[in-house]
């Protein structure tokens, strides 16, 4: 029983830790505060839903996603890296309400606010993952995977351009660097891991709905980044970890789900208030928001 | 036809009186402060559930309570302020990281809402009986007029107090340029004040007209502070008359928007009208071209 929830635990720190570390590229490493990740997770989430249900393979589902939310993630660059820091936080949490309504509204696709229940577990090569205990491998492999190719990009020279760029923009730019192309790269290799999560994620739960896309749910993986540290590898696993078990005590204490749900949110957000009053730059960060 | 027109203007109305109160006070914030304040949807939610809790809970007198919770969305705003903006203020935290704090106060406090009061929907009850009248074939409550002449009476009267009073020179001089006003010794710490609790309150009021013409619940803060901030956006955010404009374009738009589209997609029209202008025209139809891109 405990081991169960262990492993169930240890799968949303999977999720939540891929979610983040592609959040940090943005936030972190190119200092743009991009608030419409949860837009990008909803898109992947849905689109490997449909395609799983549909019948497609596992694998086809989740890279569609990715490749799909990375071509969103990039069109979406376009006009808002223009943008000065909080009108780009603006607009790029206007997406993920755009992406919430739609899917809300479009019900010939989307059943709107009834969900897609019955999500095919994912299968590959025949093996489908359908115990949690296989679902974490895989979603570990996940993890690792986007972890090391996120920490590889951000140690190359395109991420020391990146960092360049989010500390003195005009200064990268003289040197020859095209901001606005690097900014697009950024937030497409952002969004497509964000599809990634998404996918794994309706694999794993088999029910999505919009209500598992909304403001609240950024605010976990934003506390997340914010807590570890902008541009903190280290940082953002802890962190991931940290938040993720933080609230699981208020279960055993017996508190109904009625009450745990909303206990969650105030802890996160009184967490995100005192890290940014107390110790702006996070537990490991080198630099604040600007 | 034409009743129809007539019944989506005043809807739209309705909708930009209630928006317009919410963006008024969003716009003097952030022209003052330079930052978003997100958890002014806190203000109106927690008004609203301020008036229920007093009204429909204890049992006061209407307009006791009505008086009592705008008393109360001022306290809250200077509360903000000071547990929040000002210690961040003091160590000269960027916009960025104000409008990160802003928005953990606003899930903060919805979230609050929700353990203290559950999530089904709460009526406050005063109105009981709500006929209708009726307006060259449109149908429009007194409430609802209630609305807009409450609306229409505080806009007013902040323009007077922004155009005519030193109080309101003041936060303009503030506005404008910090640092010269204070030279001429304006102090822009009280002036950040002066602008929270002034703009809480019309969000008290938009609160507490919100809650009395639909019903409350937890995330109607959320809801209405993303229709005031949009419609301060469309407007021009700097301008508090753009503020205004903005917010009855938003109104009569979403409502003009479902003669067309289904319903569900009121929302829709109003983050794609936001996406729109940030994109395209970032500082608003009233808005000065400044700061908003790089």
């Amino acid at each position: 029983m405990i081991e169960a929830y262990l492993i169930h635990l240890l799968i949303l720190v999977c999720i939540y830790l891929i979610l983040a570390i592609s959040l940090q590229l943005t936030i972190g490493f190119t200092g743009l505060l991009n608030l419409g990740h949860i837009g990008f997770f909803a898109i992947g989430a849905y689109t490997s839903a449909l395609l799983s249900l549909a019948g497609f393979p596992f694998w086809i589902a989740i890279l569609a996603a990715g490749i799909l939310t990375l071509i969103f993630g990039f069109l979406l660059s376009l006009p808002l890296a223009r943008l000065k820091g909080d009108y780009l936080a603006l607009a790029s949490l206007g997406f993920a309400f755009v992406v919430y309504a739609i899917l809300l509204n479009w019900t010939d696709l989307t059943r709107g606010p009834l969900g897609l229940p019955g999500i095919p577990k994912p299968e590959i090569f025949g093996f489908v993952f359908s115990e949690n205990l296989a679902f974490l491998l895989l979603a570990l492999a996940i993890a690792a995977i986007s972890f090391f190719v996120i920490h590889r990009i951000a140690s190359s020279p395109f991420g020391k351009v990146l960092e360049a760029i989010r500390d003195d923009e005009l200064a990268a730019r003289v040197l020859g660097k095209n901001a606005f192309r690097m900014k697009a790269y950024s937030f497409g290799i952002s969004a497509f891991f964000a599809g990634i999560a998404g996918s794994l994620y309706a694999g794993y739960i088999t029910f999505i709905d919009p209500s598992s896309f909304t403001l609240l749910q950024l605010i976990p993986v934003l506390a997340i980044v914010i807590i570890a540290g902008m541009t903190s590898f280290k940082g953002t696993v802890l962190a991931t970890i940290i938040l993720v078990l933080l609230p699981e005590p208020l279960r055993f204490i017996g508190f109904p789900s009625s009450v745990v749900g909303p206990a969650r949110q105030i802890i996160y957000s009184l967490l995100l208030l005192a890290i940014l009053v107390y110790r702006p730059k996070g537990f490991f960060g080198k630099v604040e928001l600007k | 036809m034409s009743d129809i027109f007539i019944q989506l203007l005043l809807n739209g109305l309705i909708a930009g009186a209630l928006y317009a109160l919410v963006a008024a006070g969003f716009s003097i914030i952030y022209s003052t402060c330079r930052f978003f304040h997100f958890a002014h949807g806190s203000t109106v939610a927690v008004s609203a559930y301020f008036l229920y809790f007093l009204y429909a809970v204890l049992g006061l007198n209407f307009w006791v309570s009505i008086l009592l919770t705008l008393a109360f969305s001022a306290l809250f705003g200077w509360f903000l302020n000071r547990i929040a903006y000002a210690p961040l203020h003091r160590r000269k935290a960027s916009s960025l990281i104000l409008l990160v704090a802003s928005f953990g106060l606003l899930i903060f406090f919805e979230s609050l809402i929700l353990l203290l009061f559950g999530a089904d929907v709460k009526t406050i009850g005063f109105i009981k009986v709500e006929k209708g009248l009726e307006i060259a074939g449109a149908i429009i409550t007194p409430l609802q007029i209630v609305i807009i002449l409450a609306a229409l009476a505080l806009l007013l009267a902040l323009f007077y107090f922004m155009k005519k009073t030193s109080l309101g020179k003041a936060l303009r001089a503030v506005s404008d340029n910090k640092e010269v006003a204070e030279i001429v010794g304006i102090s822009s710490k009280k002036m950040f004040l002066a602008a929270f609790v002034i703009g809480s309150m019309l969000a008290g009021v938009a609160g507490m007209l919100a809650g009395l013409e639909q019903n409350l619940e937890p995330s109607m803060g959320t809801n209405l502070i993303i229709k005031g901030f949009t419609g301060a956006i469309v407007g021009g955010v700097y301008s508090v008359p753009g503020a205004i404009l903005g917010s009855v374009v938003l109104g009569l738009a979403e409502n003009f928007g479902i003669w067309f589209l289904p319903s569900g997609f009121k929302d829709a029209i109003a983050f794609t009208l936001l996406f729109a202008f940030l994109l395209f025209k970032p500082e608003g139809i009233l808005g000065i071209r400044k700061e908003v891109q790089k």
